[in-house]
């Protein structure tokens, strides 16, 4: 499903012609399987996000491939990712990024409109979706009128609403109490069990990673440990 | 995404910042409908004077003069395609006087050609043409200005307009006329008399200070009366009798064809098209200068549709990251911001030529009352003059270069928006 090979990355940090240069993956290989909850784990600032980011396509690596589904992430071009990930991929971040404006129903439903279909097809399966995650009393409540819980059920519930084959979470339960956490992350297993959705994990939370079926441990750009389990 | 949720989209975009877009209208709204009444104004001033030209004259109507000392070679003229009529009227250098009954007038005679007159259409407010040579055709202002002697030494003495003696109130057609002639420089008229039947009355002339007081008689008289003055005048000048020759065109389309044969064939030729051409080229560049001036007031109010998105794009920074993270592409983003910025144009430009409209009609209602009060005088209302028109073609010119302009300053941020870095505005604090 996911295939990481050899990739490096170096940041250029500091003023203009002092330049210094961070190393933040240091070639990094790995795999994901179709199903798999894959976690990777490490302190603040192993280059976990950055590792992601380089999956998704929100940046490219200075070196090395990354393959999707058979498909060269590099290959493509700003448009055609943008395309890629919205068939591809689902994304939970941590502060959620809902957009304020929206309902949680509306929010849910932005990447159905994103792909274009109809309102009628929408309504449909929003509905759905939000009693799957336990939304179905709040749809109509705005992001600030939500609990941190319910917020990070409405992302993920928008992560899954266009059925992509892949979930990307940076650490979903990172702004949660330690018992919402505990209810998403039994959200997390209950989806991947019944849909057969693939889920890569960061976290730097040895609790939230006992879910996943694999555990990478980043340290400092590096796999130190691959395959806890 | 379907057009319809692109819109949704736009409009909630717009509901959320309600005030500021209103004000980012208000002002495209007043460029753009200061770009309409400004550059009305010129097509109002050309239609007025177009109109006045077109009234004041046959429309038709093309006057040729020879060249210094040469003569019009008729024959050569006639040749010209699409000549409907040539009215060569002569005029002598003589006094002519006509009697009727105890009252007189010094007119204007004509001699012409009654059958070109026929066809190049000559309007008559009563009677008809004449059929022979003893009946005539008279102004439309000969009656009244028919004076009796008393009457006549009363004006010359002085009295105000509305005292001006009414001259013959009857109605003139059908009376007889006498003719007698008289040299400018003696004091007695010629023995010769002639008698004339009045069978028609010339149409009110256009133009209000005309005082047609002029007398159309059938040329077959020149020879006879041009005897009568060489043998009467004591000094005989050189020339006597002048002739101004009019060509008539076919129809209005042909006067530029026919101007330009004349031309070309050396004469001195003045018509309506010429004039025509004349204020169309000054008032097209009028008009080029009032809408450039107004187009700077467009220009200026582009400013704050370039602010509103910049600032709309800086504001949702993070949510336009988030739309890439999710899967917007770069295109989509960029429309939905044009889309914006062109409906702040759009409702502007509505706004500007819906309010352009309402100031025309009210300068033109309300202008010829202020400027008569100014003047002291209140005639200016029937002057039908029109200081403000807009036509279809200067709403759609505006339309486009207010629209064209506000999504041209739309461009930047939308530009600005699809270069937003996903991971950047994903960092972004709430
Ligand atoms: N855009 C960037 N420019 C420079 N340095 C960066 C940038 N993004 C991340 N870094 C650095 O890269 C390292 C890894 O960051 P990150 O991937 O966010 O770590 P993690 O998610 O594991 O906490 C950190 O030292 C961070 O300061
Ligand atoms: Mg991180």
């Amino acid at each position: 499903m996911i295939q990481v090979k050899q990739v490096d990355h170096t940041f250029l940090i500091g003023k203009k012609g002092k330049e210094k240069k961070v190393p933040v993956l240091k070639g990094l290989s790995f795999e994901v399987k179709q199903g798999e909850i894959v976690a990777i784990v490490g302190k603040s600032g192993s280059g976990k996000s950055t590792l992601l980011h380089t999956i998704a396509g929100f940046m490219s690596p200075e070196q090395g491939s990354i393959t999707v589904n058979g498909q060269e992430t590099a290959n493509l071009n700003e448009t055609e990712r943008a395309a890629f990930r919205l068939n591809n991929f689902g994304f939970i971040f941590q502060n959620f990024q809902l957009m304020p404006g929206l309902t949680a129903i509306e929010n849910v439903e932005l990447p159905l409109k994103l792909k274009g279909i109809s309102p009628k097809q929408r309504k449909a399966s929003v509905q759905q979706m939000m009693d799957k995650v336990g939304l179905t009393e709040v749809g109509d409540h705005y992001p600030n009128e939500l609990s941190g819980g319910q917020q990070q059920r409405v992302s993920i519930a928008r992560a899954l609403i266009t059925n992509p084959p892949i979930l990307f979470a940076d650490e979903p339960t990172g702004s949660l109490d330690s018992e919402t956490e505990q209810d998403i992350l039994l959200l997390i297993q209950n989806l991947n069990q019944t849909l057969g959705v693939t889920f890569v994990m960061i976290t730097h939370d040895a609790e939230v990673a006992s879910i996943a079926h694999r555990t990478f441990k980043m340290h400092d750009g590096e796999l130190v440990k691959g395959d806890v389990r | 995404m379907l057009f319809k949720d692109q819109v949704d989209f736009v409009r909630q975009h717009i509901k959320k910042n309600k005030l500021r877009v209103f004000m980012t209208i208000l002002a495209a709204t007043m460029g753009c409908a200061f770009l309409i009444v400004l550059a009305s104004i010129g097509f109002g001033i050309q239609d007025t004077m177009r109109n006045e030209i077109l009234q004041d004259q046959a429309i038709t109507e093309v006057e040729v003069y020879p060249k210094e000392n040469e003569e019009l070679n008729l024959e050569e003229i006639k040749s010209v395609p699409y000549i409907g009529a040539i009215v060569q009227r002569t005029s002598m250098d003589v006094m002519t006087s006509f009697h009727l009954d105890d009252r007189s007038i010094s007119g204007n005679l004509q001699l012409t050609d009654m059958k070109e007159e026929e066809q190049s259409n000559l309007k008559l407010s009563e009677g008809r043409l004449p059929q022979n040579n003893s009946e005539i055709v008279v102004g439309y202002h000969f009656a009244q200005n028919l004076w009796t002697d008393t009457e006549r030494a009363k004006v010359e003495e002085g009295v105000e307009e509305a005292d001006l003696p009414k001259g013959y109130e009857k109605s003139i057609i059908g009376k007889k006329v006498s003719l007698s002639l008289q040299s400018y420089d003696a004091d007695t008229t010629f023995p010769e008399q002639w008698h004339f039947t009045v069978v028609g009355v010339v149409d009110n002339p256009a133009k209000d200070w005309i005082v047609d007081q002029s007398i159309l008689m059938d040329k077959s008289w020149l020879p006879e009366l041009t005897g009568v003055y060489e043998a009467n005048a004591e000094q005989i000048p050189e020339k006597f009798t002048y002739a101004t020759t009019k060509i008539y065109t076919s129809s209005l389309e042909h006067v530029k064809s026919v101007t330009k044969d004349l031309k070309d064939m050396g004469y001195n030729v003045y018509s309506v098209s010429e004039q025509l051409e004349q204020i169309d080229v000054f008032f097209m560049a009028f008009k080029i200068g009032l809408i450039f001036v107004g187009t700077i007031a467009i220009l200026i109010s582009s400013i704050g549709i370039f602010n509103t998105m910049t600032m709309a794009v800086t504001e949702r920074t993070r949510e336009i990251g988030v739309m890439k993270a999710i899967g917007a592409s770069p295109k989509l983003i960029q429309r939905l911001f044009l889309m914006e910025s062109a409906w702040i144009g759009i409702i502007g430009t509505v706004l500007a030529v819906i309010i352009s409209y309402a100031v025309s009609f009210l300068a033109n209602w309300l202008l010829p009352m202020v400027v008569g009060a100014a003047l002291g005088e209140d005639g200016l209302q029937d002057l039908s003059i029109t200081f403000s028109l807009i036509p279809w073609q200067l709403v759609v010119l505006a339309s486009a270069i207010s629209i064209g302009v506000a999504m041209i300053s739309g461009w930047r941020p939308a530009r600005k928006a699809t270069k937003i870095d996903v991971i950047q505005a994903l960092r972004q604090e709430l």
